[in-house]
């Protein structure tokens, strides 16, 4: 393994796993700064961690072995999502494969668990807020999706590292398809990391509230692991925003390098939109993020056109 | 034993045990001897698919009754073992030894065996006999378990819409026989007029068959009704028999197709799986919903089969060859993860009374074994790995995708949309499958009767548990089976050897590690969450009471979807609010999602016919008089055809 695979290596699982908390973090500083108020640290999601690991969970009278399990099955297809997704065009593959659909099927697999879970609790809450993310999920994966095939097609292939690869440098930028699939593909960002216009991270006002309804009835190690999930699933999409979807550097050393500038940039933007722009009407949502699949479908036509 | 001989014995040990199964006194080693002659049919099956033998005759266009096996009639006779096995193993406790218990088991083996003489015929006459018994037997079982007027309807039209439609299945297999082309691609030519005619022919006979949307409407009717079993064998090996006949027509006897058709049957196959899962998410008997999930899955099959013709066309042969591996693999994995979940419904119904959906919940904890494979049935359905699903809705979205890098701008954005359409009905799938298990297996029981269900008896839990095995192996190593699929391809394509599936121009899906990797993961953190439990709390609800009258429903879950497909789906809803002296005393509350394809669709069509037939019954008057004017008239009319010479 050379240098640079390694070191790859060690930014995709140590980024991953460890400073994949700072980006919600950062997001809620920044969005706070902007509104003119001070609040948390970027530090904060790790002390949420670190209290919440203290404390033990709650098992709710009734709930069997689904509700008891989803934490571990939605953090541990999270983190397996963690080693799949390459940071850099030269990391080795860890075992599990490199394959970008494969993605979409694990970040459905946590998904799937938590909404089981909250028909465990019983919880008319937690039930509203898995209803919704399901139904807006039909659209974020047809997005997804369609926004991988993009950059798919535009490098040949759906092996992730090739795709670094073959959307690196100013060649592949040249024409509008790349630049419609990312497009789409920001739209899939905001829906997955739960951020506004699609969902509010902030609220935990019952009735509009997504992805924090079915996290409910957790609490400690549970609510811990929910968390460090939707944290890892804010790498997730931000690591592919910025070696896929923006326009980047060919060689993997400055690749990495360059990394941290591109994810911080990308949480101002998200804390930027997140402040500019209100929350969606949940019904509403489906339809942006249809937009978003229209749009992608658009750069596959493109490139289609081009090619012919 | 070679494959002939153990698929010669499995079907005369299925035929005896048929027997033996009207007697009462050998009625359960009736059903037994009818699944070791399933397992015989299996093994002969898989036999061949694997050392791709071919046994007996070869195909013939001539009408000569003859028999043989080859390695694609070896794969689906493997479906059809592997299904059968389960069912009839399920069936010695499921049905009772009294008069309509043996007729049924009997009609059982008849099923199968008629079900593998359609795989086996060799020449068009034995096909279309055989053909049309495996529409006529189950109509059968359904009118001997059950004489209501509801389900008579339902047979009455199951019967006339296959019948209708299924002659586009006469027209298909006739027409290549007169053309000599059963078994024969080099006779017709590519882009002919009697090849597009066929294809043609074959989607709609066999489209029907297979449940392929619009020609879907029976499918949702009949198998609901059917005992379990016979509805596990339905759904998990009697539709996909129908794209056995596909496969045959539009992928091995027809060669090159043009390309429009590949895109039709992309149109088709799209259509079939977003409209199938969306009306399933809108049902509220399980197994109805399991029903339109079948057009769901045979959808996706249809769009692997689509992307097979369309990269044939184009020439990238390597990849229309997992194309139709793809397609094939999830013909597989619906049959066993399609079978597990009609069984497992079956028990359910058994102990719980009722298979509405909102009357059960809990049932996990009733009954853990039954449950436990449904609920891995449910993930495999909806498309997650680590299950089998997963692995051949993967390889069926990787032939979708690389259909554009082939393809030009027409058929490339007809597999794009194909693509959004496969991603979105992944998602739909899994929404509604949570919705299943939550009000089926998860939370509090809904009534007294579920509250006390017992666990299905131990053959009953045999036969579940078997398929959710298969369905986990499949998940594991989906190579084990794909690289076989692809060499059914009829032109020359390279397998991949691996028990994963390293594709080119793919990441490489790794099955095994991906696996190991969530089972590490999962359990590590499972231990380390630990059983240290502070308290057990009732549910907080945000401190709202948690009461019977607010659970919630599978309406009320799936009204998000409702409420964003409004304009396509036109719900009716009706809410009635009695109140006495200004209070509120009744509410009533009426919701339903229609069936457009039924309602809009269907019905004026059989109006019509109504109408017409009313019509044409004043020319039947029913008096000789009558009969012998029309004579007289009909001869007169030819007379003066012949002296004006319009005979010729």
């Amino acid at each position: 393994m050379s240098g640079t695979a390694a070191a790859a290596t060690a930014v995709q699982l140590l980024g991953g796993i460890a400073l994949a908390p700072l980006l919600p973090g950062l997001v809620q500083h920044w969005k706070a700064r902007l509104q003119g108020r001070r609040g948390p640290t970027p530090l904060q999601p790790y002390r949420e961690l670190r209290r919440l690991w203290g404390k033990s969970a709650v098992d709710v009278e009734g709930a069997g072995i689904v509700y008891r399990l989803a934490p571990s099955v939605a953090a541990g297809s999270i983190a397996v999502a963690v080693l799949l997704v390459p940071v850099a065009s030269d990391a080795p593959d860890l075992g599990v494969g490199r394959d970008a659909l494969v993605l979409a099927g694990l970040l459905a697999l946590a998904r799937f668990a938590v909404a089981a879970s909250s028909w465990e609790v019983a919880n008319g809450f937690a039930l509203m807020g898995a209803s919704r993310d399901l139904t807006i999920a039909v659209f974020v994966e047809a997005a997804l999706v369609l926004a991988l095939a993009v950059a798919a097609l535009v490098s040949g292939t759906t092996d992730l590292v090739a795709m670094i690869a073959g959307t690196a440098g100013s060649a592949a930028w040249s024409e509008p398809a790349l630049a419609l699939g990312a497009l789409a593909f920001a739209l899939v960002v905001v829906a997955e990391t739960g951020r506004q216009p699609v969902d509010n991270p902030d609220t935990h006002l019952e009735l509009t509230m997504i992805h924090e309804g079915p996290l409910l009835e957790y609490a400690g190690r549970d609510l811990a692991l929910l968390q460090w999930a939707a944290a890892a699933r804010h790498w997730l999409v931000l690591v592919l925003a910025a070696q896929v979807f923006l326009p980047h550097a060919t060689d993997p050393r400055v690749q990495l390098g360059l990394l941290p500038v591109l994810l911080v940039v990308l949480c101002g933007a998200l804390a930027l939109t997140e402040m500019l722009v209100a929350k969606m009407r949940i019904l509403l949502a489906p339809r942006l993020l249809g937009i978003a699949a229209l749009v992608a479908l658009l750069g596959i036509v493109t490139w289609l056109v081009e090619a012919a | 034993m070679s494959v002939a001989g153990s698929v010669l014995v499995g079907a005369a040990a299925v035929g005896a045990g048929g027997l033996l199964t009207l007697l009462h006194r050998t009625f359960v080693a009736g059903l037994a001897l009818q699944a070791v002659g399933c397992v015989l049919l299996a093994f002969g099956g898989l036999w061949a698919l694997v050392a791709d033998e071919t046994a007996g005759l070869a195909f013939t266009s001539a009408f000569d009754p003859r028999v043989g096996v080859d390695a694609l009639s070896g794969l689906f006779l493997g479906i059809l073992g592997a299904v059968g096995v389960a069912a009839l193993v399920f069936a010695t406790r499921y049905l009772e030894p009294s008069g309509k218990g043996r007729t049924i088991g009997a009609l059982t083996g008849l099923f199968v065996l008629v079900q593998a003489l359609v795989l086996v015929a060799r020449d068009p006459l034995t096909f279309l006999l055989a053909w049309e018994a495996m529409t006529l037997v189950p109509a059968a079982v359904i009118l001997v378990s059950r004489a209501d007027e509801p389900a008579r309807r339902s047979v009455f039209f199951y019967v006339a819409l296959t019948h209708l439609a299924g002659a586009g299945t006469w027209v298909a297999i006739l027409l290549l026989a007169s053309e000599g082309a059963i078994g024969d691609p080099s006779v017709i030519a590519s882009g002919s007029g009697v090849q597009v005619a066929i294809a043609l022919a074959a989607l709609v006979g066999m489209g029907a068959k297979a449940g392929v949307m619009p020609l879907h409407v029976w499918l949702p009717l009949a198998h609901p009704i059917a005992p379990a079993h016979v509805s596990a064998l339905m759904s998990g090996v009697m539709i996909k028999i129908a794209i056995y006949g596909l496969v045959r027509v539009l992928v091995e006897w027809l060669g090159v197709l043009p390309e429009w058709l590949g895109v039709l049957v992309l149109a088709l196959g799209a259509l079939s799986s977003v409209a199938g899962v969306v009306y399933a998410l809108f049902q509220h008997e399980l197994k109805r919903l399991l029903a339109f999930h079948s057009i769901e899955n045979i959808g996706i099959i249809v769009l692997g089969l689509g992307a097979c013709l369309l990269l044939r066309a184009r020439g990238a042969d390597a990849w229309a060859a997992f194309a139709l591996a793809a397609a094939l693999l999830h013909t597989v994995n619906h049959a066993l993860f399609k079978s597990l979940l009609f069984l497992g419904a079956g028990s359910f119904e058994r102990a719980a009374g009722s298979l509405e959906l909102d009357r059960l919940g809990g049932l996990l904890r009733r009954m853990p074994w039954t449950g436990g494979a449904f609920f891995v049935g449910a993930v495999a359905i909806a498309g997650l790995p680590p299950l089998n699903g997963f692995a051949s809705e993967w390889t069926t979205l990787q032939s979708l995708l690389h259909v554009p890098a082939y393809g030009g701008v027409a058929d490339g954005t007809a597999a794009a949309i194909a693509l959004a359409a496969l991603a979105a009905t992944a998602a739909l799938a899994a929404l509604c499958f949570v919705k299943v298990v939550g009000l089926v297996l998860l939370g509090p029981a809904r009534r007294d009767a579920v509250a006390h269900a017992e666990e299905a008896p131990g053959a009953m839990r045999a036969g579940v548990v078997a398929l959710a095995g298969g369905c986990v192996l499949l998940g594991l190593a989906p190579g084990l089976l794909f690289g076989s699929l692809v060499g059914l391809a009829p032109w020359s394509a390279e397998a991949p050897t691996t028990v994963g599936l390293d594709l080119p121009g793919t990441g490489d899906f790794r099955s095994g590690g991906v696996a190991l990797a969530l089972a590490a993961l999962v359990g590590a953190l499972a231990l380390v969450r630990g059983r240290r439990v502070a308290a057990r709390a009732p549910t907080w609800a945000c401190g709202q009471l948690v009461e019977r009258q607010l659970d919630w429903t599978s309406a009320g879950f799936t009204k998000p979807l409702r409420l964003v497909l409004e304009d396509v789906l036109r719900p009716e809803r009706e809410v009635a609010v009695r109140t006495e002296g200004g209070v509120v005393t009744e509410v009533a509350y009426e919701g339903r999602v229609p069936h457009h394809f039924e309602e809009r669709l269907y019905r004026p069509v059989t109006a019509l016919a109504m109408y017409g037939a009313h019509h044409a019954r004043r020319v039947q008057g029913g008096r000789l008089g009558v009969y012998v004017a029309y004579l007289l008239g009909l001869v007169l009319v030819v007379l003066a055809a012949a002296k004006l010479g319009v005979l010729g």
